[in-house]
This record gives C-alpha cells, sequence and structure tokens, in this order.
C-alpha cells in the first residue's frame, strides 16, 4: 500500500479539529464561584464567553449590552433591581489554547448585603460567529441565594427569552433533577432545542483563566454537549450526576431578528449548580 | 465553625424534631454608625414581619425589645456591653446571634 501523501493526513487531521470544535456549544458564563453562600459578603464575577466543558475556544467579548442583579429578601418582598455595568473590568482570558476578551467584576458588599435570592442578569453584545454567518447573543442568568432565605428565583425577569426555573437553581443535590421551562416573549416555547454543558474546567477569576485541568472527560463527542428537547409545555427535565456548574442554553428562541444585516439568534442561558452530599 | 454559623445550625438542629415546616433565618450586620440592623424570615420565604427581637447582655438581661418592620429587619442602638440578639419566630423557632460575630 502506498503511504498517503502527507496533504491527506493533514486534511484528516484539520476535519477531525473541526469536528471537535463543532461537537461542543457556545456559552456565556456568568460565573461567582457559590451559588448559595451562609452569610452576606462580596460576590467576584467572571463573564466569559467559552466552551465550558473542554476548556475550548474562548472567544472575544464587546461591552455587554446589560448587566444587572435582582434582589429579593422573601416571597413577599419587593423586587430590587442594581445595575452593575459600572463595576465591570475588562480582562484578557485565557483558555487553553486561545486569549479573548472578556470582564471580571468585584461589585461591593452592599449590593448583597441582605439576605436573599440574588438573579444576576448579562445581555451581552451580540458576537459575530463567522462559521455560521451570523450573530449570536445569549441572554444569560445565574441565581444566587445568600442566608438560606429564598426569593424570587422561580419568578421570570420578564427577559424576551428566558430560563424560568422550576426548582431553586442554588440548591441541587448531586443525583437529583433540575426541572425549568423555556420561555421566549413570556410564553413557553414547546420543543425547544437545548444543549447543557458542565462546567469542566472551574474559573480561576483572579488568575483570569479556567483551570487547566478538567474534573471528567467524554468518553465521545456526543457527551460534551449534551442535546435535549423540550416537552409539547416547554418543560425540561435535567439530571445532575455530578457536583459543579451545569449550562442550559435554549437556543434560538427569537426567530427572525437581524443584526448588522445579519441573522441573529437569541438564546436563553441558565447557570445552576449541583453540591454533592458530604457528611 | 463561625460561631454564628455554629448558632444557626444549633439553631436548625434543635429544631429537627419539631412539627413544624420552616427554619427561621436571621442575620445582623453593623451598619457603622452605631446601629445594627437584623433581617428575618423563613426557609420558605415567608415573612418576619411582627416576628418580637430581643437584645440581651451576657447575664439575659433584656436591654432592648422590639419586631420585625414591615419590612422585616430591625434596627438598634448597638450597647456598650456584650449582647446576643434573640429573633423569637414562635415556639422552638428562636435564633440566637452572638454581637460578636455581628460585622460591617
Amino acid at each position: 500500500m502506498n503511504p498517503r501523501p502527507a496533504s491527506v493526513w493533514r486534511a484528516f487531521l484539520l476535519f477531525g479539529a473541526l469536528v471537535t470544535f463543532c461537537a461542543d456549544a457556545h456559552f456565556q458564563l456568568l460565573y461567582t464561584p457559590e451559588a448559595a453562600v451562609q452569610e452576606s459578603q462580596q460576590l467576584p464575577l467572571a463573564l466569559v464567553f467559552s466552551h465550558p466543558f473542554n476548556n475550548g475556544h474562548t472567544m472575544d467579548m464587546g461591552e455587554p449590552e446589560e448587566f444587572y442583579v435582582v434582589s429579593q429578601r422573601g416571597s413577599e418582598a419587593e423586587r430590587r433591581t442594581t445595575d452593575l455595568l459600572q463595576y465591570l473590568e475588562p480582562v484578557t482570558w485565557a483558555g487553553v489554547d486561545t486569549r479573548a476578551s472578556a470582564f471580571i467584576a468585584h461589585p461591593p458588599r452592599s449590593v448583597t448585603r441582605s439576605l436573599g435570592d440574588y438573579t444576576y442578569v448579562l445581555r451581552p453584545s451580540p458576537y459575530y460567529e463567522a462559521q455560521e454567518d451570523k450573530y449570536i447573543q445569549q441572554i444569560t442568568k445565574t441565581v444566587v441565594n445568600i442566608g438560606g432565605l429564598p426569593g424570587s428565583w422561580d419568578a421570570p425577569v420578564g427577559l424576551p427569552v428566558e430560563i424560568i426555573p422550576l426548582d431553586k437553581p442554588y440548591a441541587n443535590w448531586v443525583g437529583g433533577v433540575f426541572r425549568a421551562v423555556v420561555t421566549a416573549n413570556g410564553q413557553p416555547v414547546p420543543h425547544a432545542e437545548v444543549e447543557i454543558e458542565f462546567l469542566n474546567h472551574e474559573p480561576q477569576i483572579e488568575q483570569r483563566r479556567f483551570h487547566p485541568e478538567g474534573k471528567v472527560i467524554a468518553p465521545q463527542g456526543s457527551f460534551i454537549t449534551l442535546s435535549i428537547r423540550a416537552d409539547a409545555q416547554g418543560q425540561i427535565v435535567i439530571g445532575l450526576p455530578k457536583a459543579g456548574w451545569w449550562g442550559i442554553c435554549a437556543l434560538d428562541l427569537d426567530e427572525g431578528l437581524q443584526h448588522q444585516g445579519k441573522e441573529l439568534s437569541v438564546d436563553a442561558v441558565l447557570w445552576i449548580k449541583a453540591t454533592e452530599m458530604t457528611p | 465553625m463561625n460561631p454564628k454559623l455554629a448558632a444557626l445550625v444549633f439553631s436548625w438542629v434543635g429544631l429537627a424534631g419539631l412539627a413544624y415546616a420552616h427554619n427561621p433565618i436571621c442575620d445582623c450586620y453593623d451598619n457603622g454608625d452605631n446601629t445594627i440592623t437584623c433581617e428575618g424570615g423563613f426557609s420558605d420565604g415567608g415573612t418576619a414581619v411582627g416576628v418580637p427581637m430581643r437584645v440581651l447582655d451576657g447575664a439575659g438581661k433584656v436591654l432592648i425589645e422590639g419586631v420585625m418592620s414591615d419590612r422585616s429587619d430591625f434596627t438598634f442602638t448597638k450597647p456598650e456591653v456584650d449582647y446576643r440578639v434573640e429573633f423569637e419566630g414562635g415556639e422552638g423557632h428562636i435564633v440566637q446571634i452572638d454581637g460578636r460575630d455581628i460585622e460591617e
């Protein structure tokens, strides 16, 4: 047998690399280390657009359009919205083989002074995805609780696309399930396309990078990004087999939108955290 | 373990054998102006409006008494002696916080 020419091998390797790239999903991170904290403290945040399972290609973020937190102490209390744009600090974030523009934030302790639920909301600027010749905007929520007093974790913020939790996003045991409803313009989206990824490389905010070592290894590409469909009522149910943050992304919920003459895919992202039962 | 957390955990453990479904929650912070504010509620998100609050010295003498406001909070002047705060959310629903654990 004649050996394959080098060009064939190069093409083969390139194809493999592309398959690897396409096998995982873009996820807007809105990260803070803990989802449920015992008492009031300053909560650091990292806003990174990346591929969280395999510490893959990290993408440049533009200036966010909106970044705020909605807090509520108790289910009957008033909701309070605090704008956080002033606390954004542009940084260069390091992925395993890429560096990209991202943001970190250290809002003062006064922002998280009270007990209750804090729903952080990020509306990033649209990102141009050259491979698909379209823009992507992932409107992202992360819910944190302080002190165990719940607030508005199950209430819509009122975003155009939104994943509404049916279980507390910050209080999930490993081995349990998490339920939510995918909505667009306030209505459930039947059979919505949903992707799920485990935050396999823990962000290290002060080093502006992901931890180089992943926590788990995917046995095959299908396990990097889990793809599911919502049911006819727009509800999803997700198992949580491993402690840590899990990203849920409902894709392309607001069809027909354009940005700078290109298609704009508006996605809804929600981050939830699973916690190990320890003695 | 942080003493305040220990106090909270003790409170919850103490309630485990009771029939109440919802745990009392209370936290206090120093406003930095010689006043202390405490916030409270219950683990189901229920309000603490009207819940009795007491500030006691080391011997158990009541220094200040009041109730949680319609915002489920209670502000008092910081005592000059060692003190503790009690959130009295019903029988067996008492949370105690040592004044030394209250920070800004």
